[in-house]
């Protein structure tokens, strides 16, 4: 439970951040009202179905503060794409001539600049097998390389430029079994890098009076709604996991008095033939302290496989992303729950053996 | 030379107010080395406490205990415990042996208390289970012995240590009368020929005739039975040190 609620809990807001941080904007600026389809479309790739005319860049551009402003549009495939490793796939179409968010990450990945018809896949996006091209609304991608995995719903994306965004769509329309639901010259979301020195906030506040189609949110604000539902998740999980501790440590309690109860004769034998009463505290605490080490592993290692297991069922029960820990940090997180459950069998072994090595061995032997 | 030695022991159980009860009454006692004492008397008597507060099991309410020249209830319970182990060995009522543990693991088991190296340890645990007729048994478990075998078992662990003091507590009372006999004669020849000390406490009374000296415990005091102490040969066995046996 412990380990569980760590791995949520630090996942999520690792997830969060790691979000915020890919953005690279200060200011985001989203259709008006629409801020949380799209957090979720960044975040767990949700299709949006809100769009801006793509005039709004220029007006957002000409907003004083404003030093970039970069369109991005967000699309997903149809439903069970068989590119990839999950049912609905992510698309993220950027502008290479104004973008400095995406397209510095996949130069640095890529090291190239992506061409017409050519796209760049997250680490669970694959060209089917039998097929040289990933299609995708009666339109063929080169998937020209894949990211490292990040745990987040980039590892279901695929990015592409406009140019090709614009391509697909017009394809869809002659060759796909659906069109794609956008219309042309629309954009999901601007990013926005202001100019140094200016209030981030401000140049929000600016951007949503000049642009009545638009709503600006500074970057350090965006994802606040999954930033509460985590801390609420983590609150819930903290009180279960206390009850679950204390409950553990009176259960145990129990056990070791049952324990030592049972063997009581045993250890007035022990005694007799020499045994201190150092010796019988430590045996019992021994004994404790193994049975905490195997229990506590078993539970370590069934709730980091658990977690491993069941991580998207997860992700759409708490609708959240959770980035899964490396094997160095869930390393620690193991040695870290082992030690929980040390302490936890040390505090309910404790009086039970102190009294069992304190009883006169005498009264031990007794019935 | 005494080997153990009481002067003025109580022991009363539940507090000290008038529903205290005394197992123990103002006990003088001295057990000689060599003795072979048995302890009789009817149950509730007292027989188990003085055995227990004679070895350091329990706590005494008034007097002291020494043994070997220490007087027990005045040093610490390491020094007690390894006093116990260097001197004593027991045999309870009750099956004691640990079930986990083979017979020859069972035997050496109080060797694991004691701070001295122990080169012939599996030896000597197989010469006791040899003297005890459970040599061919070293891996057996407990569960696998009849009681009479499991209470032999536990006799080669009281010698283990070779110790100077023997404490039996009704050693022989869940046994049929042949067993008894076997157990009873495993004893004497312990007696006998390595000159333990023995005490014994039963409430058997055909089992007085194996002792040297015999002492009737009533109501948490000590009678010595004056009959018995000096009578003729016809109250010990064979065999027993310094007695001729009958004539």
């Amino acid at each position: 439970m412990v380990l569980s609620t760590v791995i949520i809990s630090r996942g999520g807001e690792e997830s969060l951040r790691l979000a915020r941080q890919r953005l690279g904007a200060d200011v985001v600026v989203v259709p008006r009202g629409s801020v949380t389809g799209v957090e979720g479309a960044l975040l767990l790739g949700n299709a949006t179905n809100t769009y801006m005319p793509r005039g709004v860049v220029d007006s957002i551009a000409a907003v004083p503060g404003v030093a970039v402003a970069s369109p991005q549009l967000y699309l997903t495939s149809m439903a069970n794409s068989s590119c990839c490793a999950v049912s609905l796939m992510f698309m993220f179409a950027y502008d290479p001539v104004t973008d400095f968010t995406i397209e510095p990450w996949l130069k640095e990945k890529l090291g190239r600049d992506l061409g017409a018809g050519q796209a760049v896949g997250g680490a669970d996006v694959f060209v089917p097998a039998g097929a040289d091209k990933i299609k995708l609304y009666g339109y063929d991608f080169d998937l020209v390389g894949n990211l490292e995995p990040t745990g987040t719903n980039l590892d279901q994306t695929l990015f592409m430029t406009f140019a090709t965004a614009n391509d697909m769509a017009v394809a869809s329309r002659t060759k796909a079994k659906m069109a794609l639901p956008v219309l042309a010259d629309t954009v999901s979301s601007v990013m926005v890098k202001v100019d140094p020195g200016a209030d981030r906030n401000a140049v929000a506040k600016a951007i949503t009076e000049a642009v009545p189609e638009a709503q600006a949110v500074p970057a350090a604000e965006l994802f606040g709604s999954y930033g509460s539902q985590i801390s609420g998740v983590l609150r819930t999980m903290v009180v279960i996991v206390v009850l679950t501790v204390v409950l553990s440590l009176a259960l145990m309690a129990i056990v070791f008095w049952l324990s030592v109860h049972e063997r009581r004769r045993q250890i007035g034998v022990l005694r007799a033939l020499g045994a201190t009463q150092r010796f019988v505290l430590l045996a019992y605490m021994t004994e404790a302290a193994l049975l905490a080490l195997a229990g506590g592993l078993v539970g370590a290692v069934l709730a980091a496989v658990g977690m491993y297991l069941f991580h998207d069922l997860l992700v759409s029960a708490l609708g959240f992303t959770i980035l899964l820990p490396s094997l160095a940090s869930l390393f620690g997180l193991l040695v870290g729950g082992l030690l929980i459950a040390l302490i936890v069998a040390a505090v309910a072994a404790f009086v039970p053996a102190l009294r069992a090595s304190r009883q006169e061995p005498a009264v031990s032997m007794r019935e | 030379m005494t080997a153990v030695s009481l002067r003025g022991v109580g022991k009363a159980y539940g507090g000290d107010g008038a529903a205290a009860f005394a197992a123990l009454r103002d006990v003088d006692l001295d057990i000689e080395t060599n003795d072979f004492l048995v302890i009789t008397g009817r149950s509730g008597c007292g027989k188990t406490t003085l055995l227990n507060v004679a070895t350091g099991l329990a706590t005494p309410t008034s007097g002291t205990v020494t043994v070997d020249g220490v007087e027990i209830w005045s040093v610490t319970d390491a020094e007690r415990s390894s006093l116990r182990n260097r001197t004593m060995g027991f045999v309870f009522q009750f099956p004691s042996l640990l079930p986990g543990l083979t017979l020859e693991q069972n035997v050496m088991l109080p060797l694991e208390f004691s701070h001295e190296e122990h080169a012939d340890a599996r030896q000597r645990a197989r010469e006791l289970l040899d003297l005890v007729g459970l040599g061919q048994r070293l891996a057996a478990r407990p569960r696998e012995l009849s009681a009479g075998q499991q209470q032999r078992v536990v006799i080669a662990r009281a010698l283990i240590n070779r110790p100077t003091l023997l404490l039996a507590d009704e050693p022989s009372s869940d046994l049929d009368e042949e067993t008894e006999a076997e157990i009873m004669g495993i004893l004497r020849r312990i007696h006998a020929e390595q000159g333990v000390t023995i005490l014994m406490a039963t409430h058997a009374r055909q089992l007085v005739a194996f002792g040297t000296r015999r002492l009737e415990m009533v109501d948490g005091t000590v009678r010595e039975d004056a009959e018995h102490e000096g009578a003729s040969g016809s109250a010990r066995p064979p065999g027993s040190p310094g007695q001729p046996g009958p004539a």
